[in-house]
């Protein structure tokens, strides 16, 4: 399936990304596993991304991103749990807005941090006893760790940039670019005259 | 051990399940979700006295794993409660035999097929309708579905599909043998205009879902295991095992791994349904079919909870959306409330149309000639709650094709 | 003037409850004080086994003989408070059978039944095991809840007249021409009394020494981890010679696994937090128990002092019952009206107080004889939650026994700790019975907080509902409890442990 932008995710940051997106009459889809927290303040659980897909976003609820495919560096296609890789998620541009670890768009283990879905580059502290500060009110370290981007926005993948990946929300580290909205739609809107 | 039993620690409490699930809304004893999966569960791991009647009102709808941001399989966790605990709190006598009755399609199905007539006059009489709601607990309200005179496998197996060199196997499941023959015929008929021939199965059983439901889930278990011989044979001779209802392919991808402990991994990617399958063989081109101009229809999509589960309506709105002269809404996702047999029960007809009041609303409103869903026992609620007519896509799209 | 007691009591763990209870049953008036909550100290930070003394029976007959009488009396008096889930001692290839053979012969020896089990039979009772194993021994080991074992010693004595002053230091202890009379609080006040037992554990020697008396105690701290349900349904330790790490620990919802065994000095037993390398060493071992365990949700990470004792000089053997140390301060140290009894084991902990009341008794010319091992604790009548009980009070059936006819679930039926199943009236009856300043008191009288959440979902509402019994404002509470739940999830921060972690911040700093 074919899309101008797939976004990772139907929380706060992505589903601010899909609606502007939409708005600006591109194709969008969302990947939304599971709700987001931001559902409790919403007028009943799935009525954000109900709006999403009344303005024609295609939002697969409940369903995993699984594993990116890339091509020197652009990622090609996305494979999801429900669909399969029969059904290749296919866009111009990807934005990864799956969170920190609560929404699992971190995993760690006892020693690691990782993104899951296209392996993106994640600063964090290689010393697992900073993670955490002892008091619980202080400002958590482990709030700054995040996937890393250049300065345009483009995610890190073993230290080089994907040129058509994105992040946005709470998976970037502390210091990385959030996804531009504004002038990846001037951009996209320049590109088709 | 199930699945159910090994996630129980990824729930957070987070309660977002508590959010969707429709029993909840409408019946304060039942606890939800979170409570009767995995918080219930550490404490039946203890203790199977701490195992909690109140699970009966589970719709194994699994919209709570369609919300759950951790993963956890908190219906397949209830399921496996009810099959492994609920045999020691199940009522004896006649509640059994109206769930042995309700739990077995295919058996009462072949039973009734032959003499349809009579059974459906028979079900439909007032008198009986009001015994069968005092002796055996079946709601007056609700209609049985018809059973048909003509069974889909005996009016099959007069259609010659020699012709053909490339075949996909069906799994016509027990509501388009005994009660709904039409639903196989159109399948059958838009293969053919695809260009493939269709086999049945070796050997077809019910997929298992009302035994399941229903605590039968050793009998479940052993239809599954004939069913998944019989894919296997099917798929090893390279072709594909499709559907025409969601609830049964559901049950079959994922109840007999996570519930019943079946190992389908042999056959699970190849089986799907219909509308995904035709979805993808017409997009990519590898099969074409030729369109009435003449079509119009108002069609209001109604995705079933377990279409959800399996995220594949993309696929049958996709296909509905490429029919020249069709106009889809796609309503938004709420659950019947009928949950397969659950609603036919005396004592669950309220809680199923209050369930179902959100949705019944939205057909009214979409001014639709037709509603499309994917499950069988969604058209019978949709069609007894809102007199709308319900047709699958497949026969939408039978409809729509030039043959 | 103020009464005099027969007996204070300082310490609030299980030997001082238990002692208070015995000291009540035989009709002494007695008081115990206790400077924080009761079971506030190493009595609710360790593993909750109640040993079937298979564990010493190769190295300490009389320790394990002892264990398995008490095993045995606790299974009747404190039904409510003991799991009888039986224990697995596994063998696995680089332990060898020989250590098996003699540990069975041991066993038998003490008294313990000790059946040995072929691997297949074993992985069938109990298959979340090592499936490497290769031979198991069945023993009698079961499961104990310290803090309801020690709520129900300190309920059964205020029922015979005890009295109980928490949080209340002691001072010092006053000493009249060279005789201790009483103690001193920290407010200053002076509580007389014709005995002093000292019970508190690793401080006592603190104590000991305000009143001239030289007590040896080396500090063991041992750390374990808790994981976030039962992973097996039995007691599984390694048959071989005890080692770090080796006993997993089924708990009521979740599993213990512990523990480490390291000296450390004594002033650092105020704060005591499992370290990351603890942690480590931990779960490295306890996956050869169980493997399941490397991938299985931990919820937190704590660690406890054991009360070791420096073995007394020769000569004065008789009182120092191995492990299980009574002092007479007047024959050993020439300081009349105090007595100590420290050392031994949660399991022992009864035996103990009956040694420690016996002594008492003496010198007080009292001929009262001990009950403690032939009368139910409170809540051990033998009520058993069962499918015919409300749901929402069947776990605290499970707990407390035929006491919930002293909850009234009529009016606070409502469960507010979703994962421990614990309700407002619960928590009212706990207040009440027991007293607390805050939730971290309540949760050692409910499990309230103990579950997976960690009280991330619904500590708000506890708080809430405990502000009200305590007429103060939520917020304190909310921060304290979350404060103290903090540090043991902090050495255990990856996974779905981090998961909850980012959760509880968010939900508690409302930026959700």
């Amino acid at each position: 399936m074919k899309f101008d932008v797939v976004v990772i995710g139907g929380g706060w940051a992505g589903r601010t990304v899909a609606d502007r997106l939409a708005g600006a009459g591109l194709r969008v889809c969302v990947v939304s596993e599971g709700l987001s927290l931001a559902a409790v303040h919403d007028e009943s659980p799935y009525s954000c991304l109900a709006g999403l897909q009344k303005k024609g976003v295609t939002v697969l609820r409940g369903d995993r991103a699984l594993q990116g495919r890339a091509d020197a560096d652009k990622v090609t296609g996305l494979v999801t749990r429900n669909l399969g890789p029969d059904t290749m998620l296919e866009a111009g541009a990807f934005v990864l807005a799956t969170g920190k670890f609560f929404s699992r768009g971190l995993l760690s283990d006892m020693n690691h941090i990782w993104e899951p879905v296209f392996g993106a580059d994640v600063a964090y502290d290689a010393d697992r006893t900073k993670w955490a500060d002892p008091e619980f009110s202080s400002h958590q370290p482990f709030m700054d760790f995040g996937v890393r981007t250049d300065e345009a926005g483009h995610v890190l993948v073993s230290g080089r940039p994907v040129m058509n990946l994105y992040a946005a929300g709470e998976i970037l580290a502390a210091g990385s670019k959030e996804f531009d909205t504004d002038s990846f739609i001037e951009e996209y809107e320049h590109r088709i005259g | 051990m199930s699945i159910g039993s090994v996630n129980l620690e990824q729930c957070l409490k987070c309660n977002l399940c508590t959010l969707v699930c429709p029993m909840m809304e409408v019946n304060p004893d039942y606890p939800g979700p979170k409570k009767a999966g995995p918080d219930g569960e550490r404490y039946r791991l203890k203790d199977p006295a701490f195992f909690d009647y109140a699970l009966k009102y589970c719709l194994n709808c699994k919209r709570c794993e369609v919300a759950c941001p951790s993963d956890v399989h908190i219906g397949d966790m209830i399921q496996s409660a009810r099959i492994k605990y609920g045999s020691q709190a199940k009522k004896k006598g006649l509640r059994s035999l109206r769930d042995w009755t309700l739990a077995s399609t295919d058996l009462v199905g072949s039973i009734s097929s032959p003499v349809a007539p009579i059974v459906n006059g028979v079900l439909a009489l007032r008198p009986v309708k009001a015994v069968m709601d005092g002796v055996l607990a079946v709601d007056r309200h609700r209609t049985f579905p018809k059973y048909s005179r003509q069974k889909f496998v005996s009016w099959f197996r007069r259609q010659d599909q020699s012709a053909f060199d490339r075949f996909v196997t069906y799994f016509h499941g027990c509501y388009v043998n005994y009660n709904y023959p039409d639903l196989g015929k159109d399948f059958v008929r838009l293969m053919n205009a695809a260009g493939y021939g269709v086999h049945l199965l070796e050997k077809e059983k019910c997929c298992g879902v009302a035994l399941m439901s229903n605590g039968f889930a050793d009998k479940a278990r052993r239809q599954g295991a004939v069913n998944l011989a019989s894919m296997r044979k099917a798929v090893s001779a390279g072709e594909q095992v499709l559907t025409t209802s969601s609830t049964c392919t559901f049950t079959m991808r994922d109840e007999y791994p996570d519930v019943l402990g079946l190992d389908n991994s042999a056959v699970r990617d190849s089986l799907m349904l219909a509308t995904k399958w035709l979805y993808t063989k017409l997009s990519s081109g590898e099969i074409h079919l030729k369109f009435r101009k003449d079509f119009r229809m108002k069609v209001a999509y109604h995705t079933a909870c377990h279409m959800q589960k399996m995220g594949w309506q993309i696929y049958s709105i996709a296909l509905l959306q490429m029919i020249p002269g069709l106009e889809l809404t796609v309503l938004d996702q709420n659950c019947c409330g009928i949950a397969g047999t659950f609603g036919f029960k005396k004592e669950n007809y309220g809680y199923s149309q209050a369930i179902g009041a959100k949705l019944f609303a939205d057909v009214e409103a979409s001014g639709a000639d037709v509603v499309a869903t994917d499950c069988e026992t969604c058209k019978w609620q949709i069609e007894m709650s809102t007199g709308k007519t319900v047709l699958n896509p497949v026969e939408i799209l039978a409809e729509a094709v030039e043959f | 003037m103020q009464k005099e007691y027969d007996v204070i009591i300082i310490g609030g763990g299980i030997t001082g409850a238990a002692t208070l209870r015995d000291c009540a049953l035989r009709g002494l008036s007695c008081l115990l004080v206790e400077r924080g909550d009761i079971c506030d100290g190493a009595s609710g930070r360790n593993h909750g086994l109640l040993h079937s003394g298979a564990r010493y029976a190769v190295t300490d007959r009389e320790g394990a003989e002892e264990c398995i009488r008490e095993n045995r009396i606790l299974r009747r008096i404190a039904s409510n408070c003991v799991e009888p889930t039986e224990g697995l001692f596994i063998s696995l290839p680089e332990d060898g059978l020989d250590y098996q053979a003699n540990f069975i012969e041991k066993c038998r020896e003490a008294g313990i039944e000790a059946e040995p089990i072929e691997p297949a039979e074993a992985l069938r009772m109990e298959p979340a095991i090592n499936p490497r194993i290769i031979g198991a021994v069945k023993v009698p080991d079961a499961a104990v809840d310290p803090f309801r074992l020690v709520d129900a010693n300190i309920l059964d004595a205020r029922r015979h007249g005890a009295d109980i002053l928490k949080f209340t230091a002691v001072a010092s202890l006053v000493k009249e021409n060279g005789r201790v009379v009483g103690v001193r609080t920290s407010r200053g006040d002076v509580i007389r009394a014709k005995e002093v037992v000292l019970a508190a554990g690793i401080w006592t020697a603190g104590l000991a020494r305000e009143a001239g008396v030289n007590i040896g105690m080396m500090p063991s701290k041992g750390s374990l981890i808790i994981f976030g349900h039962r992973v097996a349904n039995h007691v599984i330790n390694r048959c071989r010679k005890p080692a770090n790490a080796d006993i997993l620990v089924p708990g009521d919802v979740v599993s213990v696994l512990g523990t480490t065994s390291d000296k450390v000095p004594i002033e650092s037993c105020d704060d005591m937090h499992a370290t990351p390398q603890e942690v480590e060493l931990l779960l490295r071992e306890g996956e050869q128990l169980v493997p399941s365990l490397a991938h299985t949700r931990i919820i937190r990470a704590y660690a406890g002092v054991r009360p070791l004792v420096v073995a007394e000089p020769a000569g004065d053997g008789r009182n120092v019952s191995r492990g299980i140390v009574l002092l007479d301060h007047e024959t050993r140290d020439g300081v009349p009206g105090l007595i100590t009894i420290t050392g031994g084991k949660l399991t022992t902990a009864r035996l103990m107080a009956e040694m420690a009341t016996d002594l008492v008794c003496r010198k007080l010319g009292s001929t009262a004889r001990c009950e403690t091992a032939t009368r139910c604790l409170p809540g051990s009548e033998g009520r058993k939650p069962g499918f015919m009980d409300p749901f929402n009070i069947r776990a605290a059936i499970g707990r407390h026994g035929e006491e919930v006819s002293r909850m009234d679930f009529d009016n606070g039926g409502e469960i507010v700790c979703e994962c421990e199943h614990v309700t407002r009236a619960e928590i009212e009856y706990a207040v009440k019975e027991f007293g607390v300043r805050n939730v971290s008191d309540l949760r050692r009288h409910t499990r309230i907080g103990m579950g997976t959440c960690q009280g991330s979902f619904c500590i708000k509402k506890v708080a809430k509902v405990l502000a009200g019994e305590l007429g103060v404002v939520p917020e304190g509470l909310v921060h304290d409890y979350l404060q103290e739940r903090w540090k043991g999830m902090t050495p255990v921060l990856w996974g779905d442990t981090l998961r909850e972690a980012e959760y509880m911040q968010k939900v508690n700093r409302d930026e959700i």
